[in-house]
């Protein structure tokens, strides 16, 4: 009997060998350990067995029972396992083709520039003011301290609407509009479009501006240098060098002009700054009295400066954009570059 | 404000750079933008004495010449007829290179031996002079470089002066401003004149009428003048300014302005009636023709400067052609006076003429000037055209020009406006050094008197500025301000543009920057007509081009331009949108425009141009899905699209106008064929434009959260079958119109036409949603509240249930 066993395991591990397929598989299970199985068969004529055998025997059964249990259900584990590998294989997909759905658009360069820069003036707690773009000249001008026939008027070119209505050449009269609103102390940043008339590789007719403005108590020149480095640092790097030069704008004395190092040649001479080395980013001051005056503000007892700059100058700067026009192009193989 | 050293160095000693004073100008505020260089035309040219002149033996025109540089002699052949032995000439030695980039070589002439070129100005740019060979002085060496003996080749300083500097606006000026800045001291020029007996007073006279327009008129009279080109030293001058050389009469006064700011004009004595001058205003339609030749209808309000008859020059902008200085001028009447500066602004901006005397009479000159510059000039011209000048002058000074008093200072004041101390030690020297006078009161306080040429000093502040400026901004420390809180808050829109920007941009779209400015023929591509409110263009009266002058009052138009260019590009998707302001026009011209803010889009060309499973046009719903993402972004709910209501330049039956909460806000749809045909565009593009200030009112920034139910919702969908014109937002209106708690929300899930379905009719799927916060619905409850809906909205619509 004991020999039997022996036959038998050897006779279904060699089907087992045999049975490529999970069918083939499952009847050679049932033919060894069904309930009609040979396996079982043998188990149930037990009794037959001599007593002194009986527990070797049961034994052995038990022994090649597992052992072909196992065997089946590692089989089986191996043959589902080539399946899902042949399923997955024919899955395969060209992962190098291009993912699909919209590609972003670009937000234009300028915005960008003055998001940045609005965000820099806001952590300094100034808000954000607009005013109208065609302005009346007493905003744009007079109240500016530039009455009709100053020179100074010469140092923007206007377009003008009405005799009495331009387009604001700057963004200097929101300066006036809030002031006449409103008591200090003020912190106010205004960007928005200027015009002037003038165009070439380095002018458009229109063009953006961000003018800032603090008025307070005891507001000094030297306030005025702490709040402009702070900012130019935060855009062009701590590293940055600048300069404040002596300047004249009609609505602000004493004022500055700053510059900083050329950041195309490190300040040895480029064209871009002209060979000098410096790059002019923003005028300043601090407010004239006569300004104040203007909207009602006692100049003996408030102090302020003002500053503004152009935002495609500092577009071009940090881009490396050579013509200004370019920016007001608006061909979409340039904007999407930003 | 050209400035050339060597001139410069007549006035002030500068032991500095030329790199290193521009440095410091532009510190100070006089920004130099160029640093040129002038060098001569030629090299290799010296002095030579002739030590023999021959006659050519083969040529009848030239001369052998044997010619010395005090080390060799060189044989010449000459062509020129007017050298004679022991003249000092200019020689081009061999090796030379001279204008026009010839190089003189040694050479036979006729079969001469020739080492060498003679040379005359003309041939050596110095000069008009070709007929003959330049001579020069009797006692200059033999061999000296002739750069280095006309004392040709200088620095130039292009320094940018600013309007409130017209002091600088004179070699003087700068001499001064020089010297505060490198502690060196100013030499004027001494003016010293040998009067004739003849006496002006008894030759002429001055008549001011109109003393608002010049408040002084000063004159001195010159006698057997004797017109001639000006010497070198003179013209070098005057050209290094950028000036042309006229004769010497002309340049003297231009080399005055140029010295001391005063503009000067010079008339032929001759020319004037009765041998006087009157300064009065234009008279109405007054025609005069200025020296340039032009004529002018002079506009109100001109200063003119007439004799006994007639204009004879616009005063302070230019004199007349009918008493000019002429080449036999014998006697010259010349001129040093003030003019009111707006005057002469307004008139030479109306005139256009911003000639070098308007420009520093309108900034100011120096009211102390006037007489000092009339003596200098005077001087000038009887030295270099033999004249002499007549006793006495002519001053008429009706008017007291405004100067400013003692200016007082406090020290205190000082400080707290630059956040800095400078001492008061300092303080006093910066001042004298720009030649105040500076008294002390004692207590902090000081009165000081600025130089009369300093015409833009008269508040204290504006000495404060002038401290700090030459005590060097760079010494100034930076501080920071305290903070304060304001109460200004912040623009509610500009948030939202923001968001806008990153939903479009999120959905494909880049944004454009247009200019504001638009051709008035903008409305008419856009079809719009007579009556559209966007025809009230705002004008602009100078506008650079006819396509920039008027401001827009859509931004339809600059997108479709923007879209034709790209088309051109070859760039043919596009999806761009914009945010900013268009301008209408209000009925009362005193009141400013309307300035909306707008946001506009515009989309054509493909799907997406990086599919590469197939591409689809775009059309109408890619639009309207990016602008409903917007509202959705926003939580802005329940627009309406309004097909009843659209724009001239859209497609009749592809475009509406979008509603909410009974506003119209914008427009969307695709762009009237008969528009792209007219601006030549072959592709299909959808446009839109919401205003944004409409938008901004309806925008609720208010988030209540909804608990979200725990039961799960109940579905039926139905299919109605309604008329082809039926509109899916009209059927989802109706059937949210009718007020039940429980349903949901409605969807449109099919939309079918064709086969099955009568012709004219379509099928409509809704999928209606049921749900109830507190409880599972039960199919009872949900049916008859369902069927109570269909009903009704088959009442309304006329719809049947699809089988």
């Amino acid at each position: 009997m004991i020999a039997g066993i022996q036959q038998l395991e050897n006779d279904a591990l060699a089907e087992l060998e045999n049975a490529g397929s999970q069918d083939a598989l499952l009847a050679v299970k049932t033919k060894y350990l069904g309930r009609r199985g040979l396996l079982t068969g043998l188990l149930r004529n037990i009794s037959q067995v001599p007593a002194e055998e009986k527990p070797l025997f049961g034994k052995r059964c038990n022994e090649v029972k597992v052992l072909l249990e196992n065997k089946i259900e590692e089989s089986l584990l191996r043959l589902s396992e080539g399946a899902k590998k042949q399923t997955l294989t024919r899955g395969k997909i060209d992962v190098t083709l291009p993912g699909r759905g919209t590609r972003p658009g670009r937000i234009h360069p300028v915005t960008q520039i003055r998001r940045e820069i609005c965000d820099i003036f806001s952590s300094f707690g100034f808000s954000v003011v607009e005013g109208p773009e065609v302005e009346l000249d007493y905003y744009n001008f007079e109240a500016l301290n530039m009455p009709p026939d100053h020179p100074a008027r010469d140092m923007q070119d206007t377009f003008y609407i009405e005799e009495k209505t331009v387009l604001r050449t700057h963004t200097s009269p929101v300066q006036v509009r809030v002031m006449q609103q409103v008591k200090p102390p003020v912190r106010i940043l205004s960007p928005g479009r200027v015009y002037r008339r003038d165009s070439d590789v380095s002018h458009t007719p229109m063009f953006h501006q961000i003018e800032g403005l603090l008025v307070d108590y005891d507001v000094s020149f030297a306030d005025l240098k702490g709040i402009l480095t702070a900012f130019l640092k935060r855009v062009f790097g701590d590293a940055t060098t600048l300069r404040f030069r002596p300047s004249f704008f009609p609505f602000t004395e004493p004022s500055a002009e700053v510059d900083i190092r050329c950041v195309m040649c490190a300040g040895r001479g480029c064209r871009v700054c002209g060979h000098s080395g410096w790059l002019e980013i923003l005028g300043s001051g601090m407010v004239d009295p006569t300004v104040f005056q203007n909207v009602g503000y006692d100049a003996e007892v408030y102090s302020g400066f003002a500053f503004g700059l152009g935002l495609e100058r500092i577009a071009m700067l940090k881009y490396g954009i050579s013509d200004i026009r370019l920016l007001f192009e608006n061909d979409i193989r340039f904007l999407r570059q930003f | 404000m050209l400035v050339s050293l060597k001139w410069l160095k007549d006035y002030v000693d500068i032991d500095v750079t030329p790199q290193e004073l521009a440095d410091v100008l532009t510190m100070s505020g006089l920004e130099v933008e160029e640093i040129k260089t002038i060098e001569p035309e030629f090299s290799g040219v010296v002095v030579s004495r002739i030590l023999s002149v021959k006659k050519h033996p083969a040529a009848d025109k030239l001369s052998l010449c044997e010619v010395t540089d005090g080390e060799r002699t060189y044989p010449i052949v000459c062509g020129a007829p007017n050298i004679k032995t022991g003249d000092i000439v200019p020689l081009a030695k061999v090796g030379a290179v001279i204008p026009g980039g010839y190089t003189i070589k040694s050479t036979l002439l006729r079969g001469e031996q020739s080492d060498g070129m003679l040379c005359s100005e003309a041939e050596l740019e110095i000069g008009d002079d070709a007929s003959g060979i330049m001579q020069l002085p009797r006692d200059w060496h033999p061999g000296t470089p002739l750069e280095a003996a006309l004392n040709i080749g200088d620095t130039v300083l292009d320094i940018s002066v600013t309007p409130n500097r017209s002091d600088c606006l004179s070699m003087i000026g700068v001499a001064r401003e020089v010297a505060a800045l490198t502690g060196k001291k100013v030499r004027l020029p001494s003016v010293r004149i040998r009067e004739a007996s003849e006496d002006i007073l008894s030759l002429s006279s001055v008549t001011i009428i109109d003393a608002d327009l010049c408040p002084r008129y000063s004159a001195r009279m010159i006698k057997n003048v004797k017109i001639a080109d000006s010497p070198v030293w003179l013209k070098t001058r005057i050209e290094a300014a950028g000036m042309r050389a006229i004769n010497n009469v002309v340049d003297v006064t231009n080399f005055v302005m140029l010295e001391t700011g005063q503009p000067l004009h010079a008339f032929d004595f001759r020319f004037l009636e009765e041998g006087r001058i009157v300064v009065r205003r234009s008279e109405k339609g007054e025609v005069f023709v200025s020296l340039d030749g032009k004529s002018h209808v002079l506009p109100d309000d001109t200063t003119m400067i007439c004799d006994g008859k007639k204009p004879v020059a616009i005063g302070g902008i230019m004199g007349g052609l009918n008493s000019e200085v002429k080449d036999d001028t014998t006697v010259i009447f010349l001129e040093s006076a003030y003019f009111n500066p707006s005057a002469i602004r307004r008139s030479a901006r109306r005139l256009g003429m911003p000639t070098d005397a308007a420009f520093r009479f309108e900034r100011g000159i120096d009211p102390e000037g006037v007489l000092r510059s009339l003596d200098r000039a005077a001087q000038l011209i009887a030295e270099l055209a033999g004249a002499q000048v007549c006793k006495n002058y002519l001053d008429e000074y009706p008017r007291k020009i405004k100067k400013t008093g003692s200016i007082p200072l406090r020290l205190d004041r000082l400080r707290s406006v630059i956040g800095a101390a400078i001492e008061p030690k300092e303080t006093i020297r910066i001042l004298k050094s720009l030649g105040m006078k500076v008294r002390s009161d004692g207590r902090g306080k000081y009165l000081v008197d600025p130089p009369s040429a300093r015409v833009d000093i008269e508040r204290e502040i504006d000495l404060i500025e002038e401290i700090v400026r030459l005590y060097g901004y760079d010494k100034v420390p930076p501080s920071l301000p305290a903070a304060a809180a304001s109460e200004i808050s912040a623009i509610s829109r500009l948030e939202l543009e923001e968001k806008i920007r990153c939903t479009f941009a999120g959905s494909g779209y880049s944004e454009i920057i247009n200019y504001s400015f638009t051709s008035p023929a903008s409305v008419d591509y856009l079809l719009l007509p007579g009556d559209d409110i966007r025809r009230n263009f705002v004008t602009i009266k100078n506008p650079l081009t006819e396509e920039q002058s008027v401001m827009r009052t859509t931004l339809a138009y600059g997108l479709l331009e923007t879209l034709k260019k790209n088309i051109n590009n070859s760039s043919f998707n596009l999806k761009i949108f914009e945010i900013g302001r268009s301008f209408i026009k209000r009925g009362n011209n005193d009141e400013l425009p309307e300035e909306k803010n707008i946001l506009a889009g515009l989309l054509t060309g493909g799907v997406s141009e990086d599919l590469w499973g197939g591409k689809n046009a775009v059309d109408f719903y890619d639009l309207k899905g990016c602008l409903e993402n917007v509202f959705y972004d926003l939580k802005i709910e329940h627009c309406l699209y309004n097909a009843e209501k659209t724009e001239p330049f859209l497609h009749p039956g592809r475009s509406c106008a979008v509603v909410h909460n009974g506003v119209t806000i914008g427009y969307l749809g695709e762009v009237h064929p008969d528009v792209l045909r007219k601006m030549d565009i072959k592709n299909t593009a959808y446009i839109f434009e919401i205003n944004l200030d409409l938008l901004n009112e309806q925008v609720s920034r208010q988030i209540v959260y909804r608990e979200i139910s725990k039961f799960p919702a109940v579905v039926r969908d139905v299919a109605f079958v309604v008329s082809e014109d039926m509109e899916a937002g009209k059927m989802l209106e109706i059937v949210e119109g009718q007020t039940e708690e429980l349903l949901e929300n409605v969807v449109i899930f099919d939309i079918y036409a064709g086969k099955g379905l009568d012709a004219g009719t379509k099928s409509l799927g809704l999928r209606f949603s049921y749900k109830a916060p507190d409880r599972t619905l039960t199919d009872t409850e949900i049916n008859s509240i369902h069927e109570k809906i269909v009903q009704n909205t088959i009442a309304r619509t006329g719809a049947k249930i699809r089988a």
